[in-house]
């Protein structure tokens, strides 16, 4: 079965009926998609593309109009299947008055972790989400991030081999978004297989092997990432002291062998790198 | 399975305790049965213990009823709009075990409601039976007599009827698209079912000239809607006023079971189909 993708979906289409006229609505239109196993894969596209209702239908939690598809090889509405899956949706609630580590505890019996791993299972989770410490605070205190790390860890406690992740990062700081950058990074080092459903492009470039594209429904783009970035034919050279009569005998010996400078400018860090340096709690 | 159903249940309950609408529900109930004290003069020639008695269990089943629908219907739709749902179901959970759990963490709400209120009510009947007794032994009349165990008996059937409401409740819940139309639909699902005896006396009645058509019609609703009319034989449990056949609480509850069973059955399978 491990040479089965984490997630195969074939022609699948989802209709809504809108109104009280039942106007059909196309969310998903004719996907065909696999998944492989062992990768971050990024699913992208702008809102109301279908990248939610395509998780959504696949994690059997709402049916498909057509279309086929399978979860780890198991249909998805399969216990065996669900069992192997840790999912976080968008913008996700939890019961306010549970503590952090009550909740994840209830997760862990939920998701059918033995009686005696629960506490283990629980502390591992919370350790990952980097929430050991805020694991007996109430739900209810917790800022945005600590929500969505809290969701992580209760998405993580049952060791699945597949997390699907919608919009881990909305409305998140860069220093949370950045330690749930991080989360995902030590997933993959296990041997996860993590589906990310962002538009944040900029992690996704960070932490994603693949990603698909998705727009009105339909695929639009899917493969490697350094495949789907890459601009053929054209280099980058980083150069230090670099003077203006350096530049020249550069270009000239470049020219010499049929080579032209395109463009020659100081490189420039992300915001979200100097952001990330400036900031207290966001250095490594 | 069952451990799930368990550990949701649990939750829900744990949660609803936390809800202002029962603790507001749970006060005005204690408010109404506290203030009957002060009426008890009021007791329109039927005595003392029988009108504290009515007051105290109409307080229950209305206030009862009240949260046997929005409570569930409240937890229900809460959990769909904020998506602990989708985190949930997307677990080896089954739709099934999460209505379930929902159905028994809301019961045990209301088993805390009934047992509390009918505490209350028994304190009451207790503390006044001595006043009555000696009234009723000075105008050499048969004394009332209040009975713990058929207080006891009463607070079951009213939790097995609120069981009813709640699993009808889930049931409207499973199907609707709204918090509103579940209220409204529930509360007129509650409001037949108190009536359904009506349609029962009909039909029984040798003397009632009915069409085919109406006779069916009734018919069908004795057999849709549950009489929970029935239940309410707390008087006679509690001041013994008038003779309870035997086995007359075990056939009430064997029937709420049978009736639970179904309702919650038919909720499983219209929530199985739902979009969350």
């Amino acid at each position: 079965m491990t040479d089965q993708p984490a997630i195969s979906v074939r022609d699948l289409t989802k209709d809504f009926r809108v109104g009280l006229r039942g106007v059909k609505l196309r969310a998903v239109d004719n996907l065909t998609l696999s998944i492989p196993r062992g990768q971050v894969y990024g699913l992208l596209g702008p809102n109301g593309c279908g990248k939610s209702t395509t998780l959504k239908i696949v994690l059997g939690l709402v049916p498909a109009t057509s279309g086929s598809f399978t979860l780890l090889g198991h249909d998805s509405a399969s216990p065996e299947a669900r069992a192997r899956i840790g999912f976080l949706p968008e913008a996700p609630y939890f019961h306010r008055f549970l503590t952090g580590r009550e909740l994840v505890r209830y997760c862990a019996r939920l998701s059918g972790v033995a009686a005696d791993r629960v506490d283990a299972a629980t502390d591992e989770a919370l350790e990952l989400a980097s929430m050991t410490e805020a694991g007996n605070r109430r739900v209810g205190t917790y800022s945005k991030g600590m929500l969505q790390r809290i969701g992580l860890a209760q998405a993580v406690v049952h060791d699945p081999e597949l997390i699907v992740l919608d919009e881990p990062t909305a409305g998140v700081d860069p220093v949370g978004s950045a330690a749930i950058g991080k989360m995902i990074q030590a997933m993959r080092q296990r041997g996860k297989t993590i589906v990310l459903c962002s538009h944040l492009l900029g992690q996704v470039e960070q932490v994603c092997d693949r990603i698909a594209v998705m727009d009105r429904g339909r695929l639009v783009l899917e493969g490697h990432i350094d495949e789907v970035l890459a601009q053929r034919g054209v280099h980058q050279i980083s150069v230090e002291g670099l003077t203006p009569a350096a530049r020249q005998a550069a270009e000239e010996a470049l020219s010499r062998h049929g080579a032209h400078v395109l463009k020659v400018d100081p490189p420039r860090q992300t915001l979200e790198d100097l952001f990330r340096r400036l900031v207290t709690g966001s250095r490594d | 399975m069952f451990s799930r159903i368990f550990w949701i249940a649990r939750v829900t309950f744990l949660e609803a305790l936390r809800q202002r609408f029962l603790a507001f529900l749970l006060l005005l109930a204690a408010a109404f049965i506290l203030g009957s004290v002060p009426l008890r003069s009021i007791d329109f020639g039927h005595g003392e213990l029988k009108f504290l008695a009515d007051l105290g269990f109409g307080a229950l089943f209305l206030f009862g009823s009240i949260l046997a629908v929005v409570l569930p219907s409240q937890l229900l739709y809460g959990e769909i709009d904020n998506r602990t749902a989708l985190t949930l179901l997307a677990k080896p959970v089954g739709r099934g075990e999460f209505l379930l759990g929902k159905f028994f963490g809301s019961w045990a709400v209301l088993g805390v409601f009934t047992f509390a209120l009918t505490a209350l009510i028994g304190i009451i009947l207790l503390v006044r039976e001595p006043d009555v007794v000696a009234r009723a032994m000075a105008l050499q009349v048969v004394p009332p007599e209040v009975s713990v165990l058929g207080l006891f008996e009463h607070a079951l059937l009213q939790w097995l009827r609120l069981g009813i409401i709640v699993s009808v409740a889930l049931l409207v819940g499973s199907l609707a698209q709204t918090f509103l139309y579940t209220v409204v639909v529930g509360s007129m699902a509650v409001l037949a079912s108190q009536l359904v005896w009506i349609a029962q006396d009909t039909l029984a009645n040798p003397e009632a000239v009915l069409s085919t058509v109406m006779r069916g019609a009734l018919w069908l609703t004795t057999r849709i809607f549950p009489n929970l009319q029935g239940y309410n034989i707390g008087e006679t449990l509690v001041l013994g006023q008038s003779m309870v056949l035997p086995g007359t609480v075990s056939s009430l509850s064997l029937s709420a079971a049978v009736y639970l069973v179904v309702i919650l059955f038919l909720a499983c399978t219209a929530f199985r189909r739902r979009e969350i």
